[in-house]
């Protein structure tokens, strides 16, 4: 346990639904993990210190200056932990796209529990599961009743369960965005109004990127970016290749786009946007070089996914935030 | 729902609304919604009292923003930003709900009516609070007029303006001026020479010092805005740029061909001919048949491509006066022959048209009566022991009785249709058209010779068919709007046009070639698009285009409209269900 | 038994039809009740975002209508719809929505009828389909 300090900021970090990515990228300050140590005490990390969620129970409310939650809320679990770090941080940072709109494991809501369950414990190639055996939420056994958390059916984003300050997006966010907002609080700089996106530009993708771009948006093919002949130079969505970039904020130095692949759309919305996907959709749908009904489709027929393609990152915080699922209906009244 | 102070009014439109909507009850239920400070119902919100009911509670209450639910916008929403102009308010900072075209007139039900119309407020309302102050940009007027057709419409119209002083291009597609009327022999009902007054007009028009006449001219496109157009003329291989500041369109109809119509036989039989060329045998002075024979029988067939769904399904207006003008003439000019005049119904309004018809029948000239949906007569040629050349079978619908005429000259009655080239005028020119491809009139009653685009208006037979007085009237209504227009010399132009937030603005390019009036370029330098407000005519196909949200369709922004589709949804308190961003 | 009774919102341009909707007005013709009219300038102002928040505050259809082909009164306006139009579409299908709760039709200033006519067909169509269940689902989390 760290001996407490006095005039040290405590800092925690959490992951809800995650890969573990975000919690990489806070390491991946590299030797400034020393300069953080320095003026702040880590006092819950799962991946890197053993801290009970019993010992985050006793900590006094607010006594957590800066809390960066990172992951989605998929089951009660997350929840919990989000309304209770909720209570004991001054400060609530929704940590990466997980948190800040869903992010991968929100893809989640094109299905449900249900579905889900079956593909993984029942159905997948290599599992045998003949007796049709599932996590639930409550077994007995000898010893006890032993309880696991409730897996839900729709994967949540952070502020769909408690109030978020600051959103950090970024799938994940860049070390360093990270470290020029950790400078910012140290410093004691007067942090921007509630709820803004910070360590990410207004502007989007466009402005940073490298490319070539022109006014001859028009497509009369979608590709994979794969099945072109990449010149290097030439903007994605003039080859034809969908590229979130003009609906994703910039601030992460166009690294896709550096790497030759299109953006994906991880860092989220620029600030007139509720619904990047949408936003997206009709400009794609604009750049389709054709008035004639069968030949706009036949275009269309090249996206294979498009639910996929343009809410990556974004499905649960979308408008239309998960599939509809004639179960599910039949479910509600 | 952003904090304000929101007068509503409903109107009653006397019974046409109060009659299907529950008016007290809606500006009751209304009124208890929050920001809503006053919320009244009145017999008739347009006239000057409901008017002052407005100016005064804006200035007793301190409204700043007002609803009025009644009838269509497009009949009164300038009137209702005029009482706001007067009080003091920007005239923007005003939305209303249409509760009589789209639900009082239209419904049956008391309560599903009454229940439609609150949605229809609650959704104004909602709207409404997130409305903007626009300034209004004034534009100063070119003097100078296009007319496009130099036809009797387009000559009368271009005359009136000339004389006053102001200049006119009149543009006409053929060789020479005068249009279909100068086909015409004479007119009716009173039987008078139509060149003694084409010909002066002609005359005067091509002599006038303020008139340039450009014959076998044709416009492809035309920039710009009311007070400032600009279009390229192309006459004979070489161009003209000509720049104007109002535009009549004048272009007229064109006959129909009834080729198509196979019971006819034009085009197979030689004597039958259109009205057209007739005309042209009334011009040459001389009435014979293809084999120089003077006609024995001659046949005048109503209608023909006009009320019937398989050709056109309107009435051409003109022809039934025509036929009993033609009935005349031959019975001038042949007093022995036998002339038939196969009519539908006998269409002779106007004045002096059914003394015109009165006269006819005197004249022993045989009215049949033939159904044009169903029953078209059928023309063939003649057998050898017929004394005539044709016969024509029809249906005779008094007697009833399958009846045999006999004819050596037909003429067809045709049709009047758009012209080949109506769709690429329209275009041009920024009108649109109607099913049968006539031009729109801005208001069928209250507005027949403007249109929806401000500074172009129509005249004569493009707008639908007529005869040569009315098409003179028109044009004379048209240049008395465009001479007050280049009288007060300059227009306002409403701003509800797309800005592009340079802060937001990635430089993405997706928008610049969405504008169908280029009015959005893109400035290298600072990586960010540009919208000329002047160009611009806020259609908001670039705001719906642009992924970033840096282009606002002004007075029509993602906000406004988003609020509008939460308020007509959600009955009873409004709330907020999602998280919209606040523009500034 | 209570019969259900859909809201369909419409978005019409207010040069075609829009217009064609006053017209079908000023003629008196009746027909159901179940459309909300909001205006827009043209149909190509249609944006996606308008049509998935229409389903989310309850809708459960969404007419969207724009001038004929070749007659918009801004040019183009309403390919461009027609091309958003198909895209939504595949979206909201890949969404689990029946794509019959979303059409886009042309009708002109002088269509009152068909207007009139498209708006009962619509609303019978949806009727049909029953309620819409995106509000519901979205707004209980399970």
């Amino acid at each position: 346990m760290e001996k407490e300090e006095k005039g040290k900021l405590k800092l925690a970090v959490y992951w809800g639904a995650a890969c573990g990515g975000c919690c990489v990228s806070v390491l991946d300050v590299h030797e400034k993990l020393l300069d953080i140590v320095a003026v702040a005490d880590l006092v819950f990390w799962p991946i890197a210190l053993d801290i009970k969620y019993a010992d985050v129970q006793q900590m006094p409310d607010a006594s957590i200056d800066v809390c960066l939650f990172n992951g989605a809320i998929r089951n009660s679990e997350n929840e919990l932990m989000a309304v209770l770090l909720r209570q004991k941080s001054k400060i609530l940072v929704a940590y990466g796209s997980c948190a800040h709109m869903g992010g991968i494991p929100g893809l989640a809501n094109f299905s449900n529990r249900d579905a889900l369950f079956k593909r993984v414990y029942m159905d997948s190639e290599s599992t045998e599961n003949p007796e049709h055996i599932t996590p639930q939420p409550k077994y007995d056994v000898k010893e006890g009743e032993l309880e696991i958390p409730a897996f839900y059916n729709d994967v949540q984003t952070l502020r769909d369960v408690v109030c978020v300050d600051y959103y950090i997006p970024g799938c994940p966010p860049q070390s360093e965005r990270l470290l020029e907002v950790f400078q910012a609080i140290v410093s004691g700089a007067e942090l921007p109004s509630k709820e803004s996106v910070v360590g990410a530009l207004d502007k989007s993708q466009c402005d940073e990127c490298p490319r070539k771009k022109t006014d001859n948006k028009k497509v009369k093919q979608f590709f994979r970016p794969w099945e072109i002949e990449d010149d290097g130079e030439t903007c994605f969505l003039e080859q034809g290749v969908i590229c979130m970039g003009p609906a994703t904020r910039g601030g992460c130095g166009a690294r896709c786009i550096e790497g030759n692949a299109p953006c994906r759309g991880c860092y989220g919305p620029p600030p007139d946007v509720t619904d990047p996907g949408a936003k997206m959709m009709s400009a794609i749908a604009t750049m389709i070089d054709s008035n004639d009904e069968d030949e706009i489709n036949a275009i269309l027929d090249d996206i294979e996914d498009i639910a996929g393609t343009f809410y990556r990152f974004s499905l649960p915080s979308s408008i239309l935030r998960r599939k509809m699922i004639k179960k599910q209906l039949a479910e509600v009244e | 729902m952003k904090e304000s102070r929101i007068g509503v009014y409903i109107c009653w439109c006397g019974t046409n609304i109060a009659k299907m909507v529950d008016v007290e009850k809606v500006a009751e239920e209304i009124g208890k919604l929050e920001h809503v400070i006053v919320s009244r119902n009145y017999k008739y919100m347009c006239s000057d009292p409901g008017q002052e009911l407005i100016v005064k509670d804006i200035k007793e209450h301190e409204l700043d923003r007002v609803v009025v639910a009644a009838c269509s916008p497009r009949i009164h929403e300038l009137t209702f930003r005029k009482a706001l102009e007067n009080a003091g308010l920007n005239q923007y900072l005003f939305e209303m709900a249409n509760i009589r075209e789209h639900v009082s007139w239209v419904h049956s039900d008391k309560e599903l009516a009454t229940s439609k119309a609150a949605d229809l407020v609650r959704a104004a309302l909602k709207r409404v609070s997130y409305h903007e102050p626009l300034d209004k940009l004034s534009v100063d007027i070119d003097p100078a007029t296009l007319i496009i057709g130099g036809g009797v419409a387009g000559m009368s119209a271009a005359l009136r303006i000339a004389e006053a002083g102001k200049k006119v291009y009149l543009v006409e597609k053929e060789e020479n001026l005068g249009g279909q009327a100068a086909l015409i022999d004479l007119s009716f009902p009173y039987l008078n020479p139509v060149a003694s007054f084409l010909q002066p007009l002609i005359e005067k028009l091509s002599h006038h010092k303020d008139v340039e006449v450009l014959c076998s001219a044709t416009i492809s496109d035309i920039k710009g805005y009311v007070g400032n157009f600009e279009t390229e003329v192309s006459m004979n291989g070489s161009k003209k740029s000509l720049r104007f500041g109002h535009i009549i369109v004048a272009t007229g109809l064109r006959a129909y061909d009834p080729t198509p119509m196979e019971n006819y036989g034009y085009g197979r039989l030689k004597n039958v001919i259109t009205s057209s060329e007739f005309e042209e045998v009334l011009h040459s002075g001389k009435i014979v048949t293809d084999d120089g024979q003077t006609p024995k029988n001659i046949a005048i067939i109503h209608c023909v491509g006009s009320r019937n769904n398989d050709y056109h399904a309107y009435c051409s207006r003109n022809c039934c006066a025509t036929a009993l003008k033609y009935a005349n003439q031959l019975r001038s000019a042949l007093p022995e022959a036998g002339i038939f005049e196969l009519y539908a119904d006998m269409r002779a309004f106007g004045k002096g048209c059914e003394e015109l018809y009165a006269k006819t029948s005197e004249k022993d000239i045989m009215f049949l009566m033939f159904d044009p949906k169903r029953d078209l007569p059928e023309i063939k040629e003649a057998g050898k022991k017929d004394k005539c050349k044709m016969i024509i079978s029809m249906k005779e619908q008094l007697s009833g009785e399958q009846i045999e005429v006999p004819a050596d000259m037909v003429i067809l009655m045709t049709a009047v249709e758009a012209r080949e080239e109506a769709r690429e005028v329209a275009h041009a020119a920024g009108i649109s058209m109607c099913g049968n491809d006539f031009y729109i009139e801005k208001h069928p009653k209250l507005d027949p010779v403007a249109t929806t685009t401000d500074g172009v208006f129509i005249v004569g037979a493009c707008q639908g068919p007529k005869d040569i007085p009315e098409s003179i009237s028109q044009a004379w209504a048209a240049s008395a709007r465009v001479l007050a227009g280049i009288c007060r010399g300059s227009v306002a132009v409403e701003m509800t046009t797309a800005v592009v937030n340079e802060e937001i603005c990635c430089g993405c390019q997706t928008c610049v070639s969405v504008c169908p009036y280029t009015a959005i370029t893109f400035d290298k330098e600072k990586n960010v698009s540009v919208v000329n407000e002047i160009l611009c005519k806020g259609c908001g196909t670039c705001g719906s285009t642009c992924p970033t949200g840096a282009i606002r369709s002004r007075h029509f922004t993602d906000t406004q409209i988003l609020s509008q589709i939460e308020g007509m949804l959600n009955e009873g308190k409004i709330k907020e269900t999602e998280k919209i961003m606040e523009e500034l | 038994m209570d019969t259900f009774e859909p809201k369909i919102v419409a978005f019409l341009c207010n040069w075609c039809s829009y217009t064609g909707a006053d017209l079908a007005g000023t003629s008196r013709m009746k027909y159901a009740h179940n459309i909300r009219i909001i205006r827009v300038m043209c149909s190509g102002r249609v944006d996606p975002t308008f049509v998935l928040k229409s389903f989310r505050e309850g809708a459960d259809g969404v007419l969207i209508c724009g001038c004929h082909p070749g007659d918009c009164h801004y040019h183009e306006g309403n390919y461009k719809c027609l091309r958003r139009y198909e895209f939504i579409k595949r979206y909201l299908k890949q969404m689990g929505m029946d794509e019959r709760r979303i059409r886009l039709e042309w009708i002109s200033a002088s269509e009152g009828k068909q207007f009139a006519e498209l708006a009962d067909e619509m609303t019978e169509q949806v009727a049909q389909l029953g309620p819409c269940k995106v509000r519901t689902v979205m707004e209980n989390i399970t």
